[in-house]
């Protein structure tokens, strides 16, 4: 009886802790097991709370968890799990280098969301349509999961398993996301449809490509909105890794990304019109990350 | 010096509110707490049409919860908008719901200590339903068989039947309809839908209720009218109207509605007296988002023309969707007619109107009421017909508008004025200037994947619906003021009258202390509530400032004749001698006599001696009805942008203008103008709502974030967007004064939609005009193009008969 949910009542009663290290966290999710959820910028699961959606019995706050939160730059990136959509859009060392990342993160939603919302929480919630999923899928971005005692690093094209679905065990927290550095005469862009700007995506896409002159060295395609998780489109990438970076070749790939996605029709758009989409922004991402290429954004 | 230039009116100062309203200090009725206050929740039925077979109610208040559910309520059918007249009022609802017509109808109510307990409370209540037929069309809801709705209503005392779920028809006929299309040399006829869109005003409906020791009760709520919800509760819970107190709050937006009382307000009434204490219902915005929406429309318009585009006959009919309750479908028929015999000469008109029931959301007024549907049909016609008589849009319209000395009918036959003063050649031509009308492209002669378009429409709203018989109104229409002078020369405005959030009650103030002679700070606005001020009917109809400010003049005027009537006494000389001017220095208003400099006293000096002496207070009580109702036109011209490979449509820049006669603030008035366009833009590209065929739910669920409307993101550039006003003059309002909030919406649709067909050579008789609808469009011309080129036969483009 969806009548008499709603978004702003938060009807359940739970308990509440704010651990301020990683360890006081581990622990606290060991003693509550699935009965516990993890509450970075409070975004999605407050928003499910009071939806009934879920009803943990604990939640833990990791406002207090500082090892989680800041960006660092070594050969590639390392940004904290708790790091504001904020935080990375205006950080000088995602800047250029990883454009993609910082045009999703520019188009998310309101900046309410984008002040509260963080990284972590962003992939964890494991939305199909998660801005930042498709960019972090085209730097190549893994994720570290740590749990008491041990830690595991995972590509985050195998991060994801379905919609609000994730490889995470129970006890587990994701700290840190890890970009590598992309390699010399790399682009990226990234392109968003919605309704309206302050809104989900429709569909989104990024793209990132690897320019040797007037070739095409690497290649990834990835999407949101298009299928049960983010997902990069292996046919397109193919068929552009050799080739030359013309307008004609372009097209050719957002023809097939516009085939191979298996996106469904909901009260945001419908099936048709997301393939539709998807084949102009991908095209307009690949032209906009090949001239960034060239014009040497990596160097 | 003798000056009688206005000096607040005209002037572009602060509002008195603004401060309050930044700095987040304004109270406005989610902000209401008293003390020993409960929460109530509404539990809102899962169902579009179902009988309730029974309610239990043992689990919530187990939980301590207090429950009001239909048998404890009046059994008193209301109609919840009491501004019509009683044999125009369709009653047709009780405070709590005898069986279900729509999801989200109110079933049942709890009160608990906290929010958090009540909504606990609320799921506990068991109710069991026994669903009928879910009627979502028109076309089911007429068909023979079909499960009624309602089987009868209450209209003026007697019980009516409604056959075929139809709620009401009307009908106009002006001249011989069928003599004029035999004299047309071409006829134009197109069918124009639009949707049932939600208002998205910023205050989800909010009341508090405080039952009093006396009997009576205290109500703090979202309202346009404070006064016909102290009507309204008296009535449904038998108070005296003198113990029933609503409270005028800040009103956080409505568009329209807030004109009825809201459904939660008698709720929490209800659950206040059964629970002997305070209680606050705080709609949810997804409980909001089932509660009220636009009228939607779909409209026929057939038009007869000469070969010189001389409008010979004119043919309308309107079927409504109107949901599941009759909230104002009477007065919004008659409005739509009115609105189209308004906005063009035509001497031979018919019109047939038809207002249907259906398991949906109630539809209510939105910022203009049937004008933005009207307009959506007649100025995308027009255009249409200029087009293909190859004649300047702006010039055929200018040709054949309805003007000065014409007849104005305000919201339908019963409010008709003759047009004193008109603006539109001005606004017209100002804004063709503004937008760059003469280098707009030829329609669908642009191939890149970026199309620009620019369209215009016109139109107006209504200024209130005043009229001139003494009875048999449709519906009432007056206002009330008082103005009193404080010990220091300050004055105090008392008036009920509600302000949405455009500043209405500042540009009273203005009025006033012009009138009187005062700088604008000397006058307040006094926070008042139904025991201390005078009936406004409400704030609707674009009449604020017309109406309602023209009370307050009213008033003005006797508060000034008394402080000339004691100035005089004192300065001994006749107070037909005097006049009273603001003096910026002194921060004074200073009565004096021009013949005799030294004559002269502050409006604070007259009001000390007054106090000193004992000779009481200087204050006017004033109620009054306009007995006409010009109309404020209004001009829009945008530019759009057309992505054809997304189907997106920006909104590059637009000229607006406003013929609102003496423009009280010009920087209100402007922003009236930009808000209309961005409503507009919402309901011309963006906003819809659709409700599943089968179950009756409404798609988004209730959800914000499906339910979207544009924000700045969307808008043009600040400086895209010009705004501009006629040099006019109305000689029946408050110094020259007539409307503008509703106007700066009503053309804002056919401009888009004549915007788009610039850009694409394609015409759209639907809103919103969707990125999927333009490439489903795109797609069909493009087949046509190819047909074209093959040399098959064209089809017409306007299905024009002879």
């Amino acid at each position: 009886m969806y009548m008499n949910t709603n978004t702003r009542i938060l009807a359940p009663e739970f308990d509440f802790a704010r651990p301020a290290s990683l360890a006081e966290a581990f622990a606290l999710l060991r003693k509550h097991g699935r009965g516990a959820r993890l509450l970075a910028g409070g975004t999605d699961l407050l928003v499910q709370m009071k939806m009934e959606r879920l009803s943990p019995e604990l939640v833990v706050s990791l406002a207090g968890v500082k090892e989680l939160d800041g960006i660092t730059m070594g050969d590639g990136l390392t940004i904290g799990a708790g790091t504001t959509i904020q935080s990375v859009s205006r950080s000088p060392a995602v800047g250029a280098r990883f454009a993609a990342l910082r045009e999703a993160c520019n188009a998310f939603s309101t900046v309410s969301i984008m002040y509260m919302g963080t990284l972590g929480g962003n992939i964890c919630n494991a939305s199909p349509a998660a801005d930042t999923a498709p960019a972090l899928l085209v730097h190549d971005a893994s994720v570290i999961i740590a749990s008491a005692g041990s830690e595991r690093r995972v590509p985050l094209a195998e991060f994801f398993a379905g919609p609000g679905k994730t490889v995470l065990k129970p006890g587990e927290i994701v700290t840190e996301v890890r970009l590598p550095a992309p390699a010399a005469g790399t682009g990226s862009a990234f392109r968003k449809i919605s309704r309206v700007v302050a809104d989900i995506s429709q569909v989104c896409a990024a793209v990132s490509l690897v320019r040797d002159g007037a070739r095409i060295t690497g290649c990834r395609i990835a999407l949101g909105s298009v299928a049960p998780t983010p997902v990069r489109v292996a046919r397109a990438e193919a068929a552009l890794t050799g080739a030359e970076g013309t307008a004609d070749a372009f097209a050719k790939a957002a023809e097939i990304v516009a085939e191979d996605i298996r996106p469904i029709s909901d009260v945001r758009a419908s099936e048709s019109y997301r393939r539709h989409v998807a084949r102009t922004i991908v095209r307009d991402a690949l032209q906009t990350a090949w001239q960034r290429a060239g014009e040497g954004a990596t160097k | 010096m003798l000056s009688t230039e206005l000096k607040s009116v005209g002037d572009a100062s602060w509002r008195k509110d603004g401060l309050s309203k930044v700095t987040g200090s304004e109270k406005y009725a989610p902000d209401v707490s008293v003390d020993r206050m409960w929460h109530g929740r509404v539990l809102r039925s899962p169902h579009a049409h179902a009988r309730i077979v029974s309610v239990d109610t043992s689990a919530a208040e187990a939980l301590g919860a207090v429950c009001l559910t239909y048998d404890d309520v009046p059994k008193m059918r209301y109609n919840e908008r009491i501004v019509s007249t009683p044999p125009c009022l369709y009653r047709d609802r009780t405070v709590v719901a005898d069986k279900a017509r729509h999801v989200g109808e109110a079933v049942l109510a709890v009160a608990a200590p906290t929010e958090e307990l009540a909504e606990r409370a609320l799921r506990a209540v068991r109710v069991e339903y026994a669903p009928l037929q879910v009627i979502t069309t028109m076309e089911q809801a007429l068909k023979d068989g079909a499960d009624p709705i309602h089987d009868t209503v209450l209209l003026d005392g007697k019980d009516v039947p409604i056959r075929n779920n139809v709620a009401v028809q009307r009908t106009i006929d002006v001249g011989d309809v069928e003599k004029g299309f035999a004299e047309a040399e071409l006829v134009f006829e197109r069918t124009f839908r639009t949707s049932r869109i939600y208002h998205a005003q910023m205050e989800p409906k909010t009341v508090t209720c405080r039952p009093e020791i006396d009997g009576g009760i205290t109500v703090w709520c979202s309202t346009q009218s404070i006064h016909n919800t102290r009507i309204l509760l008296g009535q449904i819970y038998g108070l005296p109207l003198n113990k029933v107190n609503v409270v005028k709050v800040a009103l956080g937006g409505a568009f329209g509605s807030s004109i009825q009382m809201n459904s939660v307000t008698p709720i929490c009434v209800g659950l206040a007296l059964k629970a002997g204490r305070p209680v606050k219902i705080a709609s949810t915005r997804e409980e909001d988002m089932h509660d009220h929406v636009r009228y939607p429309s779909q409209i026929t318009l057939k038009l007869g023309v000469r070969k010189d585009g001389t409008l010979v006959a004119g043919e309308m009919r309107a079927e409504i969707d109107i949901g599941a309750h009759n909230i104002q479908a009477y007065p919004f028929l008659g409005g739509l007619g009115g609105f189209w015999a308004s906005l063009y000469k035509l001497p031979n008109m018919k019109y047939s109107g038809r207002a249907i029931y259906s398991n949906k959301t109630p539809s209510c007024a939105m910022q203009g009421f049937g004008a933005p549907q009207a307009h959506f049909a007649v100025e995308c016609l027009m255009d249409e017909i200029a087009h293909a008589l190859g004649l300047d849009p702006v010039d055929y319209k200018l040709r054949h508008y309805v003007g000065l000395g014409g007849t104005f009918w305000g919201q339908g036959p019963a409010s008709k004025c003759i047009i004193r003063s008109d603006g539109v050649p001005e606004l017209l031509r100002t804004g063709a200037e503004k937008i760059g009308w003469d280098k707009r492209p030829k329609p669908g002669s642009q191939t890149g994947r970026m199309r620009r378009g620019i369209g215009m429409a016109r139109g107006f709203h209504t200024s209130g619906v005043g009229h001139a018989k003494a009875s048999g109104a449709e519906m009432i229409d007056y206002s009330g003021a008082i103005v009193k002078l404080n010990e220091d020369g300050t004055l105090d405005l008392i008036q009920s009258l509600m302000d949405h959030g455009g500043g209405t009650n500042h540009a009273i103030a203005k009025i006033v202390a012009d009138e009187i002679g005062v700088p604008g700070h000397m006058v307040g606005i006094s926070p008042c509530d139904t025991r201390t001020s005078l009936y406004d009917v409400t704030t609707h109809a674009t009449r604020g400032v017309y109406a309602g400010g023209a009370a307050a003049l009213k008033a003005a005027k006797s508060v000034k004749a008394q402080i000339l009537h004691w100035a005089a006494r004192v300065l001994d000389v006749l107070p037909e001698s005097l006049v009273i001017e603001p003096d910026d220095n002194l921060g004074q208003g200073v009565v004096y006599c021009p013949n005799l400099a030294e004559r002269r006293m502050t409006v604070g000096d007259v009001a000390r001696y007054l106090h000193i002496n004992s000779l009481g207070t200087i204050s006017a009580s004033e109620s009054m009805r306009q007995v006409n109702c010009p109309p404020a036109y209004v001009s829009y011209f945008v530019e759009v942008e057309v992505d054809t490979e997304t189907g997106q449509i920006h909104t590059r820049r637009a000229a607006l203008g406003s013929d609102c006669g003496t423009v009280v603030n010009p920087a209100l008035a402007s922003g009236q103008l930009v808000g209309g366009l961005s409503k507009g833009q919402g309901y011309a590209l963006i906003e819809d709502n659709h409700w599943d065929p089968v179950t009756g739910e409404l798609a988004s669920k209730g959800f914000w974030v499906d339910g979207k409307t544009p924000s700045m993101a969307e808008a043009p550039l600040a400086d895209d967007i010009m705004t501009h006003f006629a040099h006019t003059y109305e000689p029946t309002g408050p110094f020259g004064a007539k409307g503008v909030g509703e106007a700066a919406k009503n053309p804002a649709i056919a401009a888009f939609a004549n915007a788009v067909h610039n850009a694409l050579g394609i015409r759209f008789y639907e809103v919103p005009i969707t990125p999927e609808k333009v490439l489903a469009a795109l797609a069909g011309q493009e087949a046509q193009q190819r047909d074209t080129s093959k040399g098959r036969a064209r089809t017409a483009p306007a299905p024009v008969a002879e």
